[in-house]
Order: structure tokens, then sequence, then C-alpha cells
């Protein structure tokens, strides 16, 4: 318990930068995995194939080697930027093929007569997506996204070896290697950093998920 | 009953229309025109084609071969275009199928705000007044599943009017209702018709077809296989078919 | 009697071993290649570590993988460098030859752990001596008197060594956990500082321009300099002293002592200056002389 009050400035910057990751990487990959299911029950085929690559591509390569494609192949083509976004590009990619997932099959759990009687009045099929399917897409789907966030914010300790300096995972580098500190001490001070986080969020979708069921 | 004004063109035109499921030919050759303020009655046995026909009209089913015309306007392909179309066709469906997420209002305001780009309070107005006219305008502010299926089916009927439709569809708007609630909605279908609105209906109920229709389509196995005015259609049969069919119906 | 004969025998098949592998090396690395002796008939006292490795017959060595001059897997699989080719001396010493030495993957932030778990008999892994490891493992050694230094691209002319790295805003690479890293926050911004896992990746990074200076041991970066093609050069001198040791289990002073008297012997028999040229010699200029050995406890 010493080891973790006396260095923990180092833990919570390590926290902090942690959840910022996380949260960019949240939002991001919530966002792109909608859209990517939408590409995927879309009626053009072009758009389902991109979203079926994608998916296909994302969700079936190791997490680590997204994460060097964005850390050194992004470069490689001429960009460049913070390894912190880097290493958040690389969390949202893998991601949002998880995302995309969860979001598909809640998309085909809502009744197709849903979606018939919105085309039937005339929306688009963007319109119907967003304005009857989705809402009730979103509803069945929150407990699988959920897992697949919090999956997301374990993952996350991965891109400390990716140039994202200062992150929770990180904590244990610095203090075990470079000041010689026992290592499991050290680490079960991150661990529980990781458990502020991923603790509260499962209980926030529970309440979310009560709330929803509500609502129907 | 008058009989409807003979416009040009048609409201719906169907040419040599087919379609399969599969190695099923559920559509063969079909041929009809629906004129402007005309009611149309489809009966035939389950299984005749006739809900393929009729979601065929607004492209809920795509056709294999020949042609489909709304008001001279030929369906267009998936799109914008179909989206534009299918504003101007009310359909009504078997299991009513409102959005479950949202109350009787926001359901029948949906459509004139997204797509005709009606201001809210003009759109929930406009939805009150229709609410009213099909008798739930007490229930606006409940959620679809709150209803009975007899108020459902009429919220979705007062759903389709809000768009102001050319001509609306009915795939067997009874069949899912208990018996006590089929009046209520017939009652509001026959007095749709009284004021002009093109029908195509797809029903058992042969009491509305008697009433209401100004022909009645009898179709089998696919086919379209007798077109003539209730009168003669319930009296004297031509088809073999036909009167197999209405004899099973009406000793029921 | 009998335990004599066994480890006659074991000597014999021990050294038509080196004989083969001898060869084998010799297609993969060519002459080059040095091949430290192993000692024939070595008895120890019994209890002692040495004894133990000596009867087992083989030794697990921590090292790094990936570090060029020091401790790198070449194609063959086998792995080459300073650090491993005085790994091999003190085998050798224990009577164990190379083919017999299993090498056990180390990077920075494992070094202690493995030490401590028992997982290897010692680490030859650019292993800085200090107070903090002191505490949990124990040194042999040093072996080598590495300094800190900076590697820039070779166009680079506005760094000059630690203190204009803060005015020149350069982005600065190291590894997560080791000593290099700690250092060099006293000159930077936090901001300034990237982390990788390994050192391969702060070489790609200088190479695609995310980072303007790659910094650690003087020895690693030459490593990568030698494989640039002139594209890389060190800036400055040396600002720290990081004597490089061997890890053992703590508190072992018998084999702390057998290791730093093998070391002795091996820079007066040549083999220390050999295993220096062969290696990371053919990049730097001097030949270094053995330290002076810090005392084992």
């Amino acid at each position: 318990m010493d080891i973790i009050f006396d260095n923990i400035g180092l833990y919570r910057d390590g926290f902090i930068t942690t959840l910022q990751i996380c949260l960019y990487a949240a939002v991001g990959s919530l966002l792109l995995g909608t859209v990517i299911a939408t590409f995927r029950v879309s009626p053009l085929p072009p758009l389902r194939a991109a979203g079926t690559a994608w998916v296909t591509v994302f969700r079936n390569c190791p997490l680590t080697i997204v994460l060097f494609f964005c850390a050194f192949g992004l470069p490689e083509l001429g960009i460049k930027g913070a390894y912190f976004w880097f290493g958040i590009t690389g969390l949202v990619l893998y991601t949002s093929a998880f995302v995309c997932e969860a979001v598909r099959s809640g998309i085909n759990a809502v009744a197709p007569g849903q979606a018939e009687a919105a085309r039937a009045v005339g929306l688009t099929f963007t319109q119907s997506l967003r304005d009857v399917v989705l809402p009730q897409a979103l509803r069945s789907v929150v407990p699988p996204l959920g897992s697949v966030i919090i999956a997301m914010v374990k993952n996350s300790a991965i891109v400390g070896a990716f140039g994202v300096g200062g992150d929770l995972f990180s904590v244990q580098a610095r203090l075990t290697s470079a000041q010689g500190l026992s290592l499991i001490p050290v680490l079960l001070g991150v661990a529980l950093g990781y458990l502020i986080i991923t603790i509260p969020a499962g209980l926030a979708l529970g309440v979310i998920e009560r709330r929803v069921a509500v609502m129907r | 009953m008058s009989a409807p004004a003979a416009a040009d063109p048609p409201m719906i035109r169907m040419v040599g229309v087919h379609k399969h499921f599969g190695s099923l030919h559920v559509l063969r050759d079909i041929n009809l025109e629906v004129a402007r303020g005309e009611v149309v009655v489809v009966l035939g046995p389950s299984g005749s084609g006739k809900s393929t026909l009729c979601r065929s009209i607004n492209r809920l089913e795509p056709i294999d071969e020949g042609g489909i015309e709304i008001d001279g306007t030929p369906l267009p392909e998936e799109g914008r275009a179909l989206a534009r179309l299918r504003a101007d066709v009310g359909m009504v469906f078997q299991q009513f199928n409102l959005f479950a997420h949202k109350t009787i209002a926001e359901n029948v305001e949906l459509a004139p705000v997204r797509v005709r780009r009606i201001s809210k309070p003009e759109a929930h107005e406009a939805a009150m007044q229709l609410l009213t006219r099909v008798g739930i305008s007490d229930q606006a502010d409940k959620y679809p599943a709150q209803l009975s299926g007899g108020q459902q089916q009429r919220a979705a009927i007062a759903r389709a009017l809000a768009m102001r439709p050319k001509v609306m569809l009915f795939d067997e708007p009874t069949s899912a209702l208990d018996p006590e609630m089929v009046q209520e909605v017939l009652d509001v279908m026959t007095s749709l018709a009284r004021e002009g609105m093109t029908m195509l209906v797809v029903t058992h109920e042969m009491g509305f077809a008697r009433r209401a229709a100004h022909r009645v389509v009898f179709m089998s196995d696919g086919e379209i296989v007798e077109d003539s005015v209730p009168d003669q259609f319930f009296t004297a049969p031509r088809s073999v078919r036909a009167r197999d069919f209405l004899g099973k119906i009406l000793t029921h | 009697m009998r335990w004599k004969a066994v480890l006659r025998v074991g000597v014999a098949m021990a050294a038509f071993a080196v004989a083969t592998t001898a060869c084998g090396q010799q297609q993969g690395l060519g002459s080059s290649s040095s091949t430290p002796s192993v000692a024939q008939g070595v008895h120890f006292e019994p209890g002692t570590t040495m004894a133990k490795l000596a009867e087992a017959h083989t030794i697990r060595i921590g090292t790094k993988f990936d570090q060029p001059l020091f401790g790198q897997q070449i194609l063959s699989g086998n792995l080459t460098g300073f650090d491993t080719e005085v790994a091999r001396i003190i085998a050798g010493a224990l009577g164990i030859p190379p083919d017999k030495v299993q090498w056990v993957e180390s990077p920075s932030a494992q070094r202690e752990e493995l030490i401590k778990q028992g997982r290897v008999d010692l680490v030859v892994a650019t292993y800085t001596i200090n107070d903090k490891r002191r505490q949990q493992v124990s040194f042999a050694g040093p072996y080598y008197l590495a300094g800190q230094s900076l590697m820039v691209k070779s166009d680079n002319t506005a760094i000059t060594g630690p203190d204009s790295l803060r005015g020149a805003r350069a982005k600065v690479c190291s590894v997560q956990g080791s000593t290099p890293a700690e250092n060099i926050r006293k000159y930077i911004d936090p901001a300034q500082l990237t982390l990788f896992d390994v050192y391969s990746k702060c070489a790609d990074a200088l190479r695609t321009g995310q980072v303007d200076v790659v910094t650690t041991d003087n020895v690693v970066l030459l490593g990568f300099v030698s494989n640039s093609n002139g594209a890389y050069k060190l800036v400055g001198d040396t600002f720290t002293k990081e004597p490089y040791g061997i890890g053992i289990r703590k508190g072992d002073v018998a084999f702390c002592t057998f290791i730093n008297d093998t070391l002795t012997q091996a820079a007066k028999s040549g083999a220390y200056a050999n295993a220096w040229k062969t290696t990371a010699g053919k990049v730097a200029e001097q030949t270094p002389q053995l330290p002076t050995f810090d005392s084992c406890s």
C-alpha cells in the first residue's frame, strides 16, 4: 500500500491519461461503429461490402498489429502526429468493428415491420435508420456495447507500448524497472486504477439499461 | 354508390407483373388498373398472392418482370425518388407496425416533419385532427403497446393519412384484430371510401367488400381470376375457383 | 569414482557438441565469431550455484533479443552481441558449452522479476547497476561502463547535447522503465518524451521523423548508427555513467565472486577484448578496459 501512496502523483497522472484515452476512444468507436453498422445493412451493395471488409479486417487482426500500423504505418505514409492520437486511432479502428457487430445485431433484432412502415411513409433509408430503427436497436444493444467498451478500457493498456506516454499501465514500468520497486504491489495499484474506471462504467450501464427499459 | 370519376391516367396501373419467391411463382402476369377515387377490394384464399400484389405497388416487394405506375409515374429504383413516391402512397399493415419507441402523436407527426418539412407545431395540430377523426385523440401521448389492436390500427391509418396520400393500400388491416375491434377499423375505412379516397384493400371482410368497394378482384394461385363489381361477384361468380372460395367463406 | 567417470563422459560429449555447433555457427556467422573456451574437469564447492549449474550442465541466461551489438537474435535464431559473448565466457568457465545455454529474452522491465522468480540464473542485458535494483538483485561486475548519449539524423545541426534539447523543442524517444528514460526527464518537458517498449520502435520513429532524438546508452545507439548507412549520428559526449552489471540472485556472493574472477581472467587472456572486437568493436572506436568491480554483497 505504501508503494501506491508514495507514488500517488504518478498513479494519478497515469489514471488521467488512461481516462482521456478511453473517453476519446469510446466516443470515436461508438460513432464510427454505428456508421459502419449502417453500411452493413445499407441497400447499396458497395457500402455493404465496405462495411463487411472493415469488420473482417479489424475484428480479426490483433490489436497490437492495428496499433503498429497506426504508430509506424501512418508516419510511413507521411502522416505526422502525436502518438497519443495514433494510439486512440488504433483503439477506435479496432473497437469500431466490435461496436458495429453489436449494433448490427441490435438492428436485426428490431422487427422488420418497423423499417417497412418507415419506408412506406416515405422516409429515406438514412431517415428510417436514424429515426426508427437505430433508436430501438440501441436499447437492446446497451449490454453488449457495455462489454465492448469495458474491453476497450482494458485494451488501452497496450497503447503504452506504442509511444503514448504516461498511461496508467506504463506507470508499472517506471516504478518497477526504473525505480526498482517490486512488481506485484505496483501492479496491484495499476489494477486498482483500471477498476476505478471499469466498475463504475459497468454500474452506469446497468442504470442506462434500466432507464431505456422503462421507456420502452 | 356513385361511379368513380374516369380520370386519366389511372392511379395504379400494373402491366404484365411477375414475381417469384424462389421456385414459387407468386404473381403471374398481373394486369390491374385502379382509377382515381376508386375502391378496389382484393379477395382470395391465403397464399393466392394478394398480399404480395399489395406490397409490390409501393415496391416493398420488388417485382421480377412487368411495370407498375402510380398516377402515371413508373416506380423508381430504390433511392430518394422511390421515397418521394412512397410518401404519396399510404400503407396500412396487418400488424399495424406503429413505431414502438414513439407515442401515437409522434408516430403521426414523424413523416410530415421529416419528409414534407412541415414545422413541428403544425404537424402536431394536423396529427391531433387526424387522431380525432379516427376517434383516438385521447390516446395521443401513449405508446403503441398501451393501446388495443383496434386503436393501434386506427392510429396507423391516421399516420398514413398524415402524408395526404393520393392512394391508400390496406394489407389485411383487420386480420390481426380481435373480432370486437374489427368494426371500428372498418368504419374508419368506410368513411374514407365515402370521402373519395382511392383505395386498394386486401381483406377477408366480405361485408366491407359489398358495402364500400366499387370493384372486387379475386386472386388465386398468383393470378387475377375475376375482376367485377361486388354484386356480380357475390351473386354470380364466373369461375369455379371463386365459387369454391365463396362457398367456404360464406358457410362459415 | 563413478561420479568422475560420468563427468568424463559428459565432458567428452560436450566437447563433441561444441565442435559440431562451432561448425554450424561458422556457416551462419562467418569467421568473425568468437568461440569461448569451455573449462574442462571443473570442480566447485558443493552447494554453490556454480556447482549446481556445472552439474546440471546447462544455464539459463537472460539477455536482450533486439539490441544490436549487445544482444540480438539473427535470422538463424542464434544470438550475437557483446552481452551474449560475455555470458558465453561465464558459461564456459562453468564447463557449459554455448549450445547448452538457454537464452531467455529479458526486456528492461522484466529483468528483476526473472531473477527473483528464479527463471534465469543470470542476466547480461545492458543492465545498469543502481541502488534501487540492488535492493532486489545482486550484481557482478561491472563488465562495461556505458554512458547515455543522443542519436539524431545526420543532417541535424540544432541538437548538440542534452542541454540543447529543450530549446530545440526536440521530441525525444526512449524505452519505458529504462534508466535513460528517467535521466532524460531532467533535460526536457514531459510532452517532449515518447516512450516505447523496445528501442527498435524508437529508431523507426526517428527514421519517419516522428521523433528527433533517440537517447540511451551509447553502445546501443552505435548499433543503430552502424545499421543506418550514415543516416544517423551520435551528438555530444556521454552524459551519464552506466555501469553494466551481471544480475544474479540477491546475496549470492560466491557466484558474484566467481563471475568477477572469470571476467578478470578473460581480460588477461584476451577473451574479453576478443568478445568486444567481434561484436560492438565493429562500430566503436576503442576497445574498453574492464572496469574496477564493485564489491560483491
